[in-house]
Order: structure tokens, then sequence, then C-alpha cells
């Protein structure tokens, strides 16, 4: 691939005899990046939609361009001050502060720049249809998708499902403070502010699990405000968003269904809304589908009982500052039944 | 700027040859008029001893504490970055909590930003300007010894905070509604201790200025200053543009917590994205403050090394002036994901590549000079040299994060966190190690280690890189900034923990590099002056023996004098140049024009005092106690700042002299006084002056604002300020205007009692002006919307100026009664009606917003 | 200084303010950049906020760019002029006399206009390439 081509030539730029030890590090890292921006989850070089490409190749262009003018600027330092010490003619000045400080830069910045406004606009460009709605809370995500059309949202948490090969567009918000929408793999940030509607759009083409996270220092449990990204082929997006927009299963576990009823007796459903129950708190995430999520706790964990347990009893420690209790309280099978109710949320 | 004013007013007019010709300056000075004349001065200067050292005011111990305060709060800094790594060398580490870490990154970020970098700017430039100009002192000594002061009292507060678990934790960036709902007193103590810092910061850059424009060497035009004065005059007036809007967002802030007037709350009309503007209008110019100065030591040290005088050294003042422009085009580059419209990011993104080209040319004027010059590498060369390896980096990948798309990408990701530590490093921390390594024998005549400067220098550059070069692929792979943990399995790890070791790797350096500072030099021998056989005036500096600086103030014609006359050192010495006695035992400097620096007046500068001491406890206490809530206290404090500050102004500053000319020397004999534009004191006050109206364009700049992005601003309904309140207010500021200007012209004409009545008559107006548009608002419940609280702001803002103004003509009044001001000696009334000039302008458009808002909008 | 004549002292009161105009010159061309950039941004910003016609803006910002031009090019030729460096053949003006003074002022002045010019094409660039608010 086009990656590895332009590393190997990065190699062979480390060996050129001007570079200092730092070139030869700069080279060694170059290489590891280019070759390794695949297979992350939340890499920016991984690719993953039309906006992601255009920013890696601008990347690539202007990495390369970067170290050619470095090694030039530095090596001729280097040459000035300990390869030809002495006096070099003064015809050379004029030509070289002219050159080298205003037009060389300014032909080069100028071709940057007009590229780089040819595709300023393109994640800001309206949606192919579906429109999802995204409040950034302290710290999770509220998520409403609006199918062209649509009278009422979907509404769910924590995760963004998205169709491959169409262009989605995102209309963002946040409760109290400032968050930051971003999935790097599919594209660049935008601000989540409130008080007011930012918008961003998407296009996503290689289907695949990826990872978001909130951009913007927004307190305490900044460092766990994620979600998982997933891109589908078209028809199943349209499946799995029918499924979503469904009621809750009912539990079928004898200790889901004494899950359920702890989930009432404890209060839960005074924060968390589970459609189709009594449940209809607004202060917390959506947990209808929840145990057909990918991670629990916006990114914090997975999704296995183990994760259900751990969370309900660990909830402060593994999320400082975190407004839901921890339900240390409770027994162990009790938090055993509660686990698997909410486990049996697809 | 018209030299001729003083005659008018009866002062002397300056006389005798100027300038000096070659037989005058070969006539020796006889030997028994040198010794009496050398003993005079050095009791004139001498550094007061024992326990009152701490009130010395002189540049040179004012500088050097500056200096290694900074680098003490650096240290700090430093420590909590170390700590930060720890926490982030492995994933999920629980080392340090969240909220610890909050506070770490925060205050690390303000501390390296407010208490290393701007002040280490002032400390160095107090240090060294007055050196590099021939000039005794800086023009306000006490000032100088002000600012310190309230840097360290400041500095000490905000940074002693994180021992009580108590530190800001909002980002050094503070964005609300995050800082703004923050509990407990972090967000004030960031507002209110930095506010504070910046104040002197202010006074600083408004010295700096003034020194530079106004306290040069006879003979040394504006083409041949050394081009570190250039640098200081850009930066001193970025200074004076970029933090005033800061200042008036830290008024608003801390209106909104102190008072809950919603400037920031979208809930009420308030909008956070103000807050961000004025930020960053401040935060980018910033980096730019911190950056040119540390080129400027660059800009001294090459042409030293390269044995050559600069080559393009006009393309290097084109360069900083430049520079200084274009950095106030680019603040929105850190806001590029804001949401704001494309058009509007491409200007800033256009700007932000420009930028790059006057910062380009700087440095190839200093590699032409190299070029033709014939290069010895010493030791501070070498930190040059790591200094643009590193520099050119952090400016390219500046150049990347310029274009708005990639910066949707890298924007708030360890990429950024590279990026800006390569710009500081290389642009700042590395030109600055190679300035204390250079100046260092300015300051004791004793070299630092070869050999642990070279240690210091491999261990910082490789640990620099190993810490910050993974980061730009960790940023890359997804990592946002300011996170204290990460999951496994994203590929953070190994990256992590290469930066983590690498960090301690530049703390080893540091310690190696301190220790080569501080450790005792008794055996080791002084050295000569000028072991870099440079050719600027600093170096004709006969220090530690000597408090002077120079012995005369010599006569310059020549970017290197000390290259192209080598005589001047020696008649330096021998006294033969201006200045060489100080008959009255009092401290004196010369004061030039500002463009050919022609001779002007000898201006009497202040000594050791401890007026400044408490003039800056008092005014920390009235920015500390209401970090508390205590109010009391904190106005009890601001009283007595007030009076101590009318004190030190009344005792020390523009008193008629004994006689109205005294001999400069070399036959030419110079007035004692100046008023009005000829002094130096009318000159800082139009300087400062103009920061406080930035400031206040900020506040009006909040109105239009609110305006802009609001649908409904005014909103419907809304209670207005009460017009004719307002009318009558503007009314009575510019009465007040009128009279003070109108004192100024009767004093000056003799009419010393007309110009009594009109400093009667003139603070009752502005007493009565402000009172009036205090009751314009009275009704209005600012904590409910923005609109009624922007109007409080306004008035608030005026009144507390008009307060200052009344003081000010109460000053004067007194001053003419007390025979401190006459028709002829009157510096006073002329600062006092220049202040007057921006008060009622500011008064005007405030009234005019206030009063004609409702109705055009 | 030494007790100038009427006639000379007049004259040397000329030449000041003739310096004291071209120390302002030489910020000259970054204050018609400053200008234009703030006229650009604030102007942008506010049609984009309350919806005006943002297509109007932009072509009267084009003309007001190419004004802008023009004056910073006026601004560069006389500053060309008065570095004069053909004639004096003096492109470095190291020496400290007035006349050193004058040419340096004018050399400075000049150079910031180029730097001027570039920033006022480059900040016009997005109003060329860009079309809307969004």
């Amino acid at each position: 691939m086009a990656l590895s081509r332009m590393s190997s030539k990065q190699r062979d730029r480390g060996h050129h005899w001007l570079l200092g030890p730092v070139g030869v590090r700069l080279a060694g890292f170059l290489t590891l990046a280019l070759l390794s921006g695949c297979g992350k989850e939340q890499s920016a070089l991984d690719a993953a939609g039309v906006d992601a490409a255009a920013v890696r190749t601008i990347f690539i262009v202007t990495l390369v361009g970067a170290c050619i003018l470095w090694v030039l600027v530095n090596g001729a330092f280097y040459t000035l001050t300990r390869l030809r010490t002495g006096p070099i003619d003064e015809r050379f000045v004029r030509p070289l502060l002219i050159g080298g400080g205003i037009v060389a830069p300014s032909v080069l910045l100028i071709a940057l720049l007009i590229w780089a406004l040819s595709i300023l606009p393109d994640q800001r460009a309206p949606g192919d249809g579906l429109q999802v709605r995204v409040t950034g809370e302290q710290w999770w995500w509220r998520v409403e998708y609006w199918p062209e059309g649509a009278e009422e949202p979907v509404v769910t948490a924590n995760e963004i499902r998205l169709p491959a090969g169409q262009r989605t567009e995102f209309v963002l918000g946040a409760d109290r403070v400032i968050h930051s929408f971003w999935i790097p793999s599919l594209g660049g940030k935008m601000d989540m502010l409130p008080g007011k509607e930012t918008r961003v759009s998407l296009h996503p083409e290689r289907p695949g699990r990826y990872r978001g996270q909130c951009a913007e220092f927004c307190g305490a449990s900044h460092a766990w405000m994620a979600f998982a990204a997933v891109v589908m082929p078209e028809a199943e997006f349209e499946a799995w968003l029918e499924r979503e927009a469904g009621d809750a299963v009912a539990p079928e576990s004898a200790g889901a269904v004494r899950g359920e009823e702890l989930f009432r007796s404890e209060g839960c459903g005074a924060c968390h809304a589970v459609r189709g129950t009594q449940a209809i708190g607004q202060v917390g995430p959506d947990l209808t589908h929840v145990g057909s999520r990918e991670t629990l706790g916006a990114g914090r964990l997975g999704t296995t009982l183990e994760d259900f347990e751990r969370w309900i009893v660990h909830t402060g420690e593994l999320k400082p500052e975190v407004r839901m209790p921890t339900y240390d309280h409770l027994g162990e099978a009790e938090i055993a039944d509660l686990a698997a109710y909410l486990k049996g949320l697809k | 700027m018209t030299d001729t004013r003083p005659d008018r007013t009866g002062l002397p007019k300056p006389s005798g040859p100027y300038p000096p010709t070659e037989e005058m300056l070969a006539e020796p000075v006889p030997e028994e008029v040198r010794t009496a004349q050398a003993e005079r001065l050095r009791a004139a200067w001498a550094t007061p001893k024992g326990f009152r050292y701490v009130t010395a005011v002189n540049n040179s111990e004012v500088g050097k504490w500056y200096c290694m305060t900074a680098l003490c709060f650096m240290l700090l800094a430093g420590v909590m970055a170390l700590l930060i790594r720890a926490q982030l060398a492995v994933p999920e580490n629980e080392l340090i909590s969240a909220d610890r870490f909050n506070q770490l990154f925060t205050m690390h970020g303000s501390a390296m930003m407010f208490l290393f970098a701007v002040p280490l700017f002032e400390a160095i430039s107090i240090l060294l300007l007055p050196g590099m100009l021939g000039a005794r002192d800086m023009p306000f000594p006490r000032l100088s010894a002000f600012g310190y002061w309230c840097f360290l009292i400041g500095g000490v507060f905000v940074i002693g905070s994180i021992f009580f678990d108590a530190a800001p934790r909002a980002g050094w960036f503070m964005y609300p509604p995050l800082a703004t709902e923050d509990e407990g007193p972090g967000s004030d103590i960031w507002l209110l201790g930095l506010s504070f810092i910046e104040v002197a910061s202010i006074a600083a850059a408004v010295e700096l200025i003034v020194g530079t424009l106004k306290c040069r060497p006879p003979g040394m035009r504006v083409n041949i200053m050394p081009l570190y004065a250039w640098y200081v005059m850009v930066v001193g007036g970025m200074i004076l543009f970029a933090f005033p809007p800061l200042i008036a967002g830290d008024f608003l802030f801390e209106l909104e917590r102190s008072f809950d007037w919603p400037f920031f709350d979208p809930e009420r009309g308030g909008d956070p994205m103000l807050w961000q503007h004025l930020f960053w209008i401040f935060g980018h110019p910033e980096v730019y403050i911190i950056f040119l100065p540390s080129i400027a030591i660059a800009a001294m040290i090459i042409p030293t090394v390269a044995k050559r005088p600069i080559v393009g050294y006009s393309w290097i003042v084109l360069s900083a002036v430049g520079t200084g422009f274009l950095s106030f085009g680019l603040w929105v580059h850190h806001m590029f994901t804001t949401g704001l419209p494309t058009i509007s990011l491409g200007f800033f993104s256009a700007a932000s590549e420009a930028v790059v080209i006057p910062t380009g040319v700087q440095i190839f004027a200093f590699l032409a000079t190299l070029m033709v010059g014939r290069v010895q590498m010493t030791l501070p060369m070498l930190w040059i040299a790591g200094a643009l390896a590193i520099f050119t980096m952090g400016g390219l990948t500046g150049v990347m994060l310029a274009l708005a798309p990639f910066d949707f990408q890298a924007h708030d990701t360890y990429f950024v966190v590279a990026h800006l530590h390569y710009t500081l490093f290389g642009g700042m921390v590395f030109p600055v190690i190679a300035g204390v390594y250079y100046f260092f024998p300015f300051i004791q005549k004793k070299k630092l280690s070869e050999r642990l400067g070279r240690w210091a220098f491999w261990l910082i550059f490789t640990g620099f890189n190993l810490t910050f070069l993974p980061m730009h692929l960790t940023g890359l792979w997804g990592m946002p900034r300011r996170i204290y943990t990460y999951p496994t399995g994203l590929g953070w790890d190994g990256l992590n923990l290469i930066s983590t070791v690498g960090a301690f790797i530049i703390a080893a350096g540091f310690a190696v590099f301190v220790w080569d500072l501080i450790r005792p030099k008794h055996r080791q021998p002084q050295i000569e002056r000028n072991p870099w056989e440079a050719g600027t005036l600093e170096w004709t500096h006969d220090v530690p023996e000597e408090a002077w600086g120079v012995r005369s103030i010599p006569h310059v014609t020549s970017r290197y004098p000390l290259w192209d006359n080598p005589k001047m050192l020696e008649r330096i010495d021998a006294g033969r140049y201006y200045l060489p006695d100080a008959e009255e035992g009092r401290r004196e400097t010369l004061v030039t024009s500002v463009i050919d620096a022609e001779p002007i007046q000898v201006q009497r500068v202040t000594g050791p005092a401890w007026i400044t001491h408490m003039a800056a406890g008092f005014t920390g206490g009235a920015f500390i106690f209401p970090t508390f809530h205590w109010y009391p206290p904190a106005i009890i404090c601001a009283a007595l700042a007030v009076c101590c500050i009318i004190y030190w102004l009344w005792t020390s500053t523009a008193r008629p002299p004994e006689a109205p000319s005294k001999d400069a020397g070399l036959g030419l004999t110079l007035p004692t006084y100046a008023s009005g534009h000829a002094s130096v004191g009318w000159w800082a006050m139009w300087i400062t002056m103009l920061g406080d109206a930035t400031a206040f364009a900020s506040l009006v700049f909040g109105f239009f604002f609110y305006w802009t992005a609001q649908a409904d601003f005014p909103p419907e309904g809304a209670m207005h300020a009460e017009a004719w309140l307002v009318g009558l207010a503007a009314l009575g500021l510019a009465v007040s205007w009128a009279l003070t200007v109108g004192a100024r012209e009767l004093n000056r004409r003799w009419a010393v009692g007309a110009a009594r009545v009109c400093l009667c008559v003139a603070p009752l107006a502005a007493a009565g002006g402000a009172a009036a548009l205090v009751v314009s608002v009275l009704e209005l419940q600012p904590s409910t919307h923005v609109y009624p609280a922007v109007l409080c702001a306004l008035a608030v803002w005026v009144t507390v100026h008009a307060g200052v103004g009344v003081i000010m003509q109460l000053y004067c009044l007194a001053a003419s009664v007390f025979g401190k001001m006459t028709p002829r000696y009157d510096a006073d009334i002329w600062n006092v009606s220049l202040y007057w000039h921006f008060q009622v302008l500011a008064a005007l458009v405030t009234c005019a917003v206030m009063g004609l808002a409702p109705g055009v909008l | 200084m030494t007790d100038p004549k009427d006639s000379s002292q007049k004259q040397e009161l000329e030449e000041f303010a003739e310096e004291r105009a071209s120390l302002m010159k030489v910020t000259m061309g970054p204050l018609i950049w400053a200008g234009h950039f703030v006229i650009c941004y604030g102007l942008v910003a506010v049609i984009c906020a309350k919806g005006w016609d943002i297509e109007l803006a932009r072509t009267g910002l084009l003309v007001f760019s190419l004004g802008s031009l023009a004056a910073i090019g006026w601004v560069g030729w006389n500053s060309w002029r008065q570095w004069n460096p053909r004639e004096t053949g003096d492109y470095v003006n190291r020496a400290g006399g007035a006349e050193d003074r004058h040419h340096f002022l004018g050399h400075a002045a000049f150079l910031l206009a180029i730097i001027a010019f570039l920033g006022v094409v480059f900040v016009s660039l997005p109003l060329v390439m860009l079309e809307g608010c969004l």
C-alpha cells in the first residue's frame, strides 16, 4: 500500500550523511508511524472514512515535505557551524534571504492552503438522510437517531452506529459543560457546546468497530468518556435500527426477573429509562438495549456479566465523581441478578 | 516627541556641543577627578547590605531575583510534569487520582506560562536591557521591584494551592462553564492570582518599552539599536494588546464566580465562547511573547559566534514586527473545532500559515550570518543548534496544524502536546539556556562549566526527543490530551512509557544544569570582562564589583560599538563620556529622544525602598482575599495599597529639582526635569493607558459579541439603563476631563489659583458623573440575564476608573498646594490629563453603548 | 544642539516630523493588514450569525482586499524610494548617521509592506475559495 512505499523512502533518507542522531530517530519514528497506522481502533491514521482519509493524505504529504525542509535547514546549520566555518561569499546572502525567507515559503504555503481550504467544508456537508443527535453529558453520550422523515427519534446512549457508504449528519449539543465529539478513524472532531447546536458530518466507508472519545476536557472523568462507533453495511444498519427502536425484552431467567424487581426497588428507573417498563428516568443513559451494546459506562468496560457486576459495585472507582451512586450495599446474589437483568436487555 | 517643548514652559534647553568630537573624547580625564567621581558614583549606586538587601531596586539585583524565582517556579512545574508522566506511564494507573491529576496538569500549564515563560522574559530584559543600552538602570526601578514582589507573592499563592489540594483544576485555559461551575476556590485562585501577576507583567512591559524608547545612549538611533531592544519593544507592545483582553475576561469571569452575573452561562443569555475568544486573543500572541525574546537572545549570540555583525538587520526587524502583528490574527486556530463559519476558519488558517514567513526570515537571517562569518562553535551555540533542530520541527508541525482539516483531527490530542512542547522548548527553553551560558559571565565574571553544560545539553536534548517525538504518534493514534488515564489495547501503552522515560531524562539534564548554575564558585577565578569578545555595550559592565552599570554613558555610532571603536571601553571606564559623576549623590540616568537618541534630560531614578514591598503586599491582599470571599480585608488592603502607591509617587517622582539643569559631561548641559511628551513618566502613562484601553475595548467587544451571537440581544422587554442618567454621567465625566485639561493649561500660564479651582471642581464633576452612572443601572438585576450584567460591568469599569481619576486630580491639587507642582514643574498634571483623555473616551463610549444600544440594536 | 540658528532649527524640526512619519510608515503595512483582517473576520462573523447575504459580503470584501493590496503597494513603493538602495548602493544601512537611519526606516517599511501584502493575499484566499457560512 501507499503507506509502506512512503516509509521505505523515509528509511533511505535516514542514512543520509547530513542527518544527526535526531534525524535517524525521526526517520525511524516515521517508519514506525506509517507502518503501524492500521489496526488501531482509535487511530486517525487508520482511516475508515472519506474525511479521515483526506486528512491522512494531507498529513503524509506535509510530513514528507516537513522532513525534507527540516533536513535542509538543519543540514545547512550543521554545515555552517561544523564543516565550513570560514566565511562564504556575501553574494549568496540576498538570494538566501529572499528565496528561502520569502519566495519559497510563500509558494509552498499558498499551495498547501489552497489544498486545505478545498476540503475544509467537506465535514460540514449535509448528510444523505440520517441525522444523529448527540448530547454530551458528564460523562456519557445521549444519542438520538432521526432517519429521514422520522417524527420520533430512536433513543439510545454511548454507542454510535452508522451505515457505510453514506454521509451522516450529526447535530451536537451538551448538557452542562463543553465536550467534543470525535471518531478518529472516521474524521475530525467537533465541539459540543451547552446552549448551542454544532454540526458535523461523517462519511464512513469501511465497516468495522471503531472507538470515539471526548476530546475536550470536561471534568474528573474526562478520560472515561468514550464510545464504540460501529460502521455497518447499510442493510444491516437498517435492521439494527429497527431492533433498537423496539421496547426492551422482558427478562427470561429467574435471576433476571429478580434483577428487574431490584432495578425497580433500588430506584434505578429514576435516572435510567428502559422502554416498555416503568423506568423512564432521563438523568442517566437509556438502558433499553444496554445488553447488546459494545461497552458499559461510556466505553469504561465491556458488556460481559462480570462487567455489569463490577460496574454496579465499583461505579465511583471506575469513574471518578460520576453521579451514579455505587450499589455496594447489595449482596453478591443481588448483584448477580441485577447484572443478569441488564445483560438480558438486548 | 517634540523635543523643543520644555522651553515653552520655562525649562532650560539642552546646550553645549553635541555630538562630541574625537578631540573631546581623546582628552584624558585627570586621575584624581576619576577617582573622586568613581567614589561618588559608587556611593550613589551602592547595593544595600544585610537584611536591607531586599530593598534593592537596581535592575541587576531585581533582575537576578526575578530570574531565580521564575526558575524555581519552572522547576516546580517541571516536577508536576514528572508526576503527570509517571501517572501516564502505564494504562489504568492508580498512582494519582483523577482530581489530583487535573490539578497537576492545570497548574503545570498555568505555572509554565504565567510564572515562568512570560515573567522570565521580563526578568531577563530587566537584567540585560539597561546594559545593552548603556543605561544605568531602568527608568522606573521601583516599578520593576514592585512588579517583582507582586510576581513573587502571586506566584507563591497560586502554586502553593497545589499543596493544599485546592489548586485550579479546569485546565490552564479555564473554559467555562466547567471552570465557572467548579466548586472550591481553585478557579478563583487561578483568576485572581494570575490577574495579579498579569498586572505586574504589564507594569514590566511599560517599563521595558519606555526604557527602550527613552533610555538609549546618545547617538544610538533606531537603526543601530541592539536587536534585543527591537524585540523588547515589539514584545512589550504585544503584551499591551494581548494581556488586557484576558484581564477583561478575568474581570467578567470573577463577576460570574462571585456575584453570579451570567456572562458565560448559556441558560441566561451568556456565552462560553466569549471567554474562548478573549482567552485566545491573549493566548496566541502570548506564544510569540514567549518566543520572540528568546530568539532575541539568539540574535545576540549568533553575531558573537560568527565574529561579524548580524546579516539582514532590517530583515530581522521586519520579522519581529511582522510576527508581532500577524500573531494577533491566529487566535481562532485554537477554536477550529467550535463550529465557527468555515470562512472564518479560513481567515485564521491563512493567517496562521502567513506567520510562518517572518519566522522563517528570522532563521534564514541567522543562517546568512553564520555563512558570511567565521564561526567558532561555543557552548551557547550548541544550545542554539539544539534550539533550531527542535524549533524547526515544532514550526513544521505548526504548518500542519494551521491547516484546519488536519487540525480537526489533531486538535486536543497528544499531537498538539508534542507540537507545543517542540515550539516552546526549541523557541524558548533552549535559547534561554543558551542565554544563561552566554550571559552568565555578564553577571558574575565567571563561566559556567563546559563539561556540565554539554552533559546537560545531551541529557535534555535526548530526553526531550524521547518524550515528545513519540507523542506525535500517540496523538494521531487517537489519545486526547488531559486524560488522567487510558485503557490498554489502543496502541498507546508503549509510546507513553517511552515518553515517561524521556521525561525523567530531561529532569536529569535540568538537575545537571541547575547544579552548574548554583554550585559554589568561590574557587573559580574571575575572568576578563567580555569573554566572548562580543560587540555590544552590556559587556562593558564591571559586575559584580560595580553596581553603577556603566561608569559613563558612551556616545554610540554603530551597531557593535565595542568592535568598531576599540577605545570605547577605556574611555567609558575613564569616565570620559556622559554622566561620569554623581555630584548630589543621587542616582541618575540619561534620557534621550525616541528616534535619534539625542540627549534631552538627566533623569533622577529612585533608590532602595520598603514602600514597594508594602505596596505589593497590600495589592496582593486586595487580590488574594477575594479568593476566599473575604471582602472587607480585601477592601482595606486595596485602600492601603492605594495609600502606599500615592506615598511612593509623592516622595520620589517628578519632584522639582534643586537646579533646573546640570552638566552631563562633555560640555553638555541638560535639563533635570521634563514634563509632557519629553518625560518618561508621560510615556509610561501613555503606554499603560493603551493597555487599559485595550481591556476596555475587550469589554465593549463582549457587548457586541452577545449582540452578534444571539437572536434577541437586548432581549424583548428587558430593562435598560436610565437614559437621562447615562447622559448626565457622560456630561459629568466630560466636564471633569475638560477641567483637568483646563487646569493644566492655566497652571502652565501661571494662573495657579484658577488651576486649583478647576482641580477642586473636577473631582466633584467626576464623582457626580460616576454616581449618575451607578444610579442608572441600580434597578437592573445583573444576575438574571447577561444584558443587564454587561451594562453593570461597563458601569463598574467606568466608575472604578473615575475613582482613580479623582484620586489623581486630588493628588495634583495637593501637589500644587504643597509646591510639588509648579507652573514650570508640571509633569503630574500632564500625566493626569493624559489619563483623563483615555478615561473620557471610555466614558463616552460606555454611555453611548448603554444609552443608545436599546434604541439602535 | 549647539545653539542652533532659527533656520537650521526649523529645518531640523521638519526633518524630525518626516522621520516621525517614516516611523509610522514602518507599521503602516501591517496596520493595513490588521484592518483588513479585522474587517473581514468581523463582517463575516456578523453576517453568518445574523443570516444576512454572504455572497454580497464576499464580493465586497474581495474588492476591499484589492484596495488594501493597492494601499500596501503604495506604502511599499514609497518605502522603496526612501530606502533608495540603487542610488546609495547601501543595502544594509549599518552606519549610525541620520541618512542611514532614514534609509533604514525605508528598508524596514518596505520589507514589512511585502509581508503585509502576502498576509492580505493569504487572508483573501478563503474569500475566493469558500462559499458559505457552513
